[in-house]
């Protein structure tokens, strides 16, 4: 390597030494990028085609920036597309910090490099690749459709050129600032639950344009968009829009904004760069004990252990409500059925849709009995060595599904109460309610049972994937197959409604509630019951399929 | 754990034929009175005719294998050797393609009430729950092992106690360093004092402190009568702890025996271990550069 100068103790020349420095990371990031392709055919092809909707969408992007040329809301739009990049570089490392090794930063500390050369080759090299071709195309849409004027055109280049510097330096600086919470266990898990939030904040956004979309929506956008314009990224390309207009003072003064955001951005960057490569690694960190004693919170038994049943039932109780969580994934199951199973409703109640809505708050929370052996993985063997017989099988399953039953049945009567109430269709109350207890007990039912019968790896390292490859089928047999012999299973409730509400007999519907409840337990305990020998049986194929 | 073996199905329905049940008589109990070859009592671990195939290759290859009840037994061989497969299947984990497993007379397969409570298992390569914290993950091993509640919180706190780990004991096992990992899972392991232990690779990546931790608490239970099985691919380790010994190499065993036996004339387990699996020594002529002042 040609940056493994000497270990001399006079610094090496920033000009030369860094200029090497560079050409190293250059190369180094266009190796890795080509080994990462060379790994399997499929790969390439699979990179080759997000390479290409990539560009496509950026192309298309930029074209439609172009068309918007002149159009009022240009500038609106323009400065929006600039804070969604600077945002999307912002959040990235979050995502991809486990994908990245060169993100990582502490993986160099062992080398002989100080922080000023090390700034330059890190940024130069993180200009390569797809993201920055397509921040350059978008940006290169942004300000096409605000240049007015030669002045502006030469403005354009120099803003681009921040834009994307800023842009990837920011992206740089955070995760070299949370580098500490990314290597460690603590920031893994939240990068699982990360998914979570976009979720949420995708409904948000989505809340956000409907409420646009309104007669003075648009009004609202350009109001928006006149703070957005201040914001650093947007700075820049309003700053394009500001020449276009005369407006030399203000664009300066815009311009120079950038400037001073990607300074601090890079002072930021070279300040934990240096603290990361003087202090020591986050590993030996976390090693190190925590401060013991201090949290006592679990001595001897939780809260919730008290009121549980004894033996293995409760047992398995107390482990799957800790998992719950403490485990990012159980986690987040756990929370997208508690938000969606109200969101849904919400939407019922916002668009005077019918209560009936209030069945997915009952069919979310009753899928997570689905793919129970899966969530444990390997440390499913635990639960194998201390299963000897149909007993001990039964308590371990009856455990699993009480977990979500003292979970589902609470929320589901709040949830669908309140929706009733709210939509003035209280007396529909008793039927759904009765049908979604009869609901989560058939897919606790199945769940139980295809646990057990086609259970599938979940992969651990990544946490945009479900099933491990090649288990995908299955995945398809628990959610097509679940959902459909659930429904099935709740036709015996289903079908006397219906026909009581097409005889007209109203007055008798209030049975659907204890009959619903009755059935839904009833139709659990005897699947678990069914399923219990199989369980005992198939316990080393389990193990064989989850461990993946 | 007092559980009555009834109800338990046929287990061996699946698979491959598994030509010894018959014999067995299910009940678990039809040991031959001659088995073990020292003429002692009943093998703590009796084996006949073990294999396993991974697609076309064969993991394990014919195991035939009787480890004598009360000793500090090592099973060695090299990596991909079929250590950790034996022991899987051993312990009720992989489901054998052939053959009979019995821990003290008791079929693992046949009768998993009788044995699932007599062994204890810290495996190699699977995880515990390790969102629990130690201290957790004992008090559920414990309870989902059917020991009642108060015995298993003194029991816990005797093993985090004497394993070194009271300190952590409120940790999540998921930020353990691998010693305590192996620690709190041969805690785990050990919690219903069963009595075989089967051991996968206890002592890999474990520093000097914890590896010495975890002897003394081996020493100590089969000094109170109980049997290790350990599985391990440090000679001098297995020297020093076991006194009989199993060298597997490609799926079958090669040698066995206590451990003046097997080692016989060379001079180190090492040395005899070498040529047992046909491995001898190279030395790096190639790199006569490595070790000089210059570079």
């Amino acid at each position: 390597m040609t940056a493994a100068a000497p270990p001399s103790v006079s610094p090496p020349a920033t000009g030369s030494a860094g200029g090497s420095v560079t050409g190293v990371f250059v190369r180094l990031k266009l190796s890795l990028m080509r080994n990462g392709l060379r790994q399997s055919r499929g790969r390439t092809v699979g990179w080759c085609i997000g390479v290409g909707l990539t560009m496509l969408y950026a192309l298309a992007n930029g074209a439609g920036m172009i068309a918007l040329r002149g159009n009022h809301y240009a500038p609106a739009v323009s400065v929006t597309v600039a804070v969604v990049l600077g945002v999307g570089w912002a959040v990235m490392p979050l995502f991809f910090f486990g994908g990245d090794d060169t993100l990582d930063p502490t993986r160099l500390a062992m080398l002989p490099l100080r922080p000023r050369p090390l700034l330059t080759a890190l940024l130069t090299s993180s200009l390569v690749g797809v993201g920055p071709l397509f921040t350059l195309l978008l940006a290169a849409g942004a300000v096409t459709a605000v240049a007015h004027g030669p002045a502006a055109v030469v403005v354009s280049a120099l803003s681009v050129a921040l834009l994307l510097v800023l842009c990837v330096a920011l992206s740089r600086a955070i995760a070299a600032a949370n580098t500490r919470l990314l290597t460690s266990r603590r920031g893994r898990d939240l990068a699982l639950l990360s998914g979570l939030f976009v979720a949420v904040g995708a409904q948000l956004v989505n809340l956000g344009l409907s409420s646009l979309s309104g007669t003075d929506g648009l009004h609202r956008a350009t109001s928006a968009a006149s703070v957005l314009r201040w914001i650093p990224p947007a700075t820049a390309v309003d700053a394009v829009r500001s020449t276009g207009r005369g407006a030399y003072g203000l664009a300066a003064v815009q311009l120079a904004v950038t400037v001073a955001a990607t300074a601090l951005v890079l002072r930021w960057w070279h300040r934990s760069l240096f603290r990361l490569m003087v202090s020591p690694d986050a590993s030996t960190i976390a090693a190190a004990p925590e401060a013991s004693g201090g949290r006592d919170r679990s001595a001897g038994r939780s809260p919730l252990g008290l009121r549980l049943p004894s033996g293995r039932t409760g047992t398995v109780m107390q482990r799957q409500f800790r998992y719950m969580w403490r485990d990012p994934r159980a986690k987040a199951a756990l929370a997208t059925g508690l938000a969606v199973g109200l969101l849904l409703p919400l939407v019922a109640v916002v668009q005077h849709g019918t209560v009936y809505q209030c069945l997915w708050a009952a069919g979310l929370l009753g899928i997570q009995m689905y793919n129970q052996f899966g969530l444990d993985g390997s440390a499913f063997w635990t639960v194998m060595a201390t299963i000897a017989d149909r007993r001990d099988a039964e308590a371990e399953l009856r455990g699993r599904a009480l977990a979500i039953a003292v979970i589902a049945v609470p929320y589901v009567t709040v949830v669908t109460t309140g929706a009733a109430v709210l939509l003035g269709q209280a007396d529909a109350l008793a039927e759904t309610l009765g049908l979604s207890f009869a609901f989560t007990g058939a897919l606790v039912a199945t769940g139980g049972f295809a646990s057990v019968r086609y259970p599938y790896a979940v992969p651990r390292d990544n946490p945009f994937s479900n099933a491990a490859p090649g288990q995908s089928g299955l995945v398809m047999i628990n959610v097509f197959g679940g959902t459909l012999t659930g429904a099935a299973l709740c036709l015996p409730v289903l079908g006397p409604v219906v026909a009581l509400h097409l005889t007209g007999h109203h007055g008798l519907l209030w049975l659907a509630l204890p009959v619903g409840a009755l059935y839904g337990a009833a139709l659990a305990a005897l699947a678990l019951r069914f399923t219990a020998p199989r369980l005992l049986d198939r316990l080393p194929e389990i193990l064989a399929t989850v461990r993946k | 754990m007092a559980q009555e073996p009834d109800g338990t199905p046929p287990r061996a329905d699946r698979g491959a034929p598994l030509p010894y049940y018959g014999t067995a008589g299910g009940s678990g109990q039809a040991q031959g009175g001659a088995g073990a070859p020292d003429g002692g009592p009943v093998p703590a671990v009796r084996v006949r005719g073990l294999w396993k195939r991974f697609g076309e290759q064969a993991a394990v290859a014919g195991i035939e294998l009787d480890l004598p009840a009360g000793r500090f037994i090592g099973l060695v061989g090299p990596n991909g050797a079929g250590k950790t497969t034996t022991l899987s299947m051993v312990t009720g984990l992989l489901r054998p393609d052939d053959g009979l497993v019995q821990i003290n007379g008791h079929d693992v397969w046949a009768d998993p009430v009788a044995v699932k409570s007599r062994i204890g298992v810290l495996p190699e390569g699977l995880r515990l729950f390790e969102r629990l914290s130690g201290r957790e993950l004992l008090a559920y091993t414990g309870r989902l092992r059917g020991l009642p509640g108060a015995e298993v919180d003194k029991r816990t706190g005797q093993l985090l106690d004497v394993l070194d780990l009271t300190a952590a004991q409120h940790k999540l096992v998921v930020d353990y360093s691998t010693g305590m990992r192996k620690k709190i899972g041969l805690a785990a392991a050990l919690l219903h004092n069963p009595e075989v232990l089967f051991l996968d690779e206890p002592f890999e990546g474990v520093d000097p402190v914890s590896a010495q931790v975890i002897r003394g608490v081996l020493e100590r239970y089969t000094a109170g009568g109980g049997t290790v099985v350990f599985s391990s691919h440090v000679m001098e380790l297995v020297e020093s702890l076991c006194d009989w010994v199993a060298v597997m190499a490609a799926g079958r065993i090669v040698a066995r025996g206590p451990l003046a036996e097997v080692r016989g004339e060379a001079p180190t387990l090492q040395d005899a271990f070498l040529s047992l699996v046909g491995a001898d020594r190279r030395t790096g002529q190639d790199l006569d550069w490595l070790g000089g002042g210059s570079r």
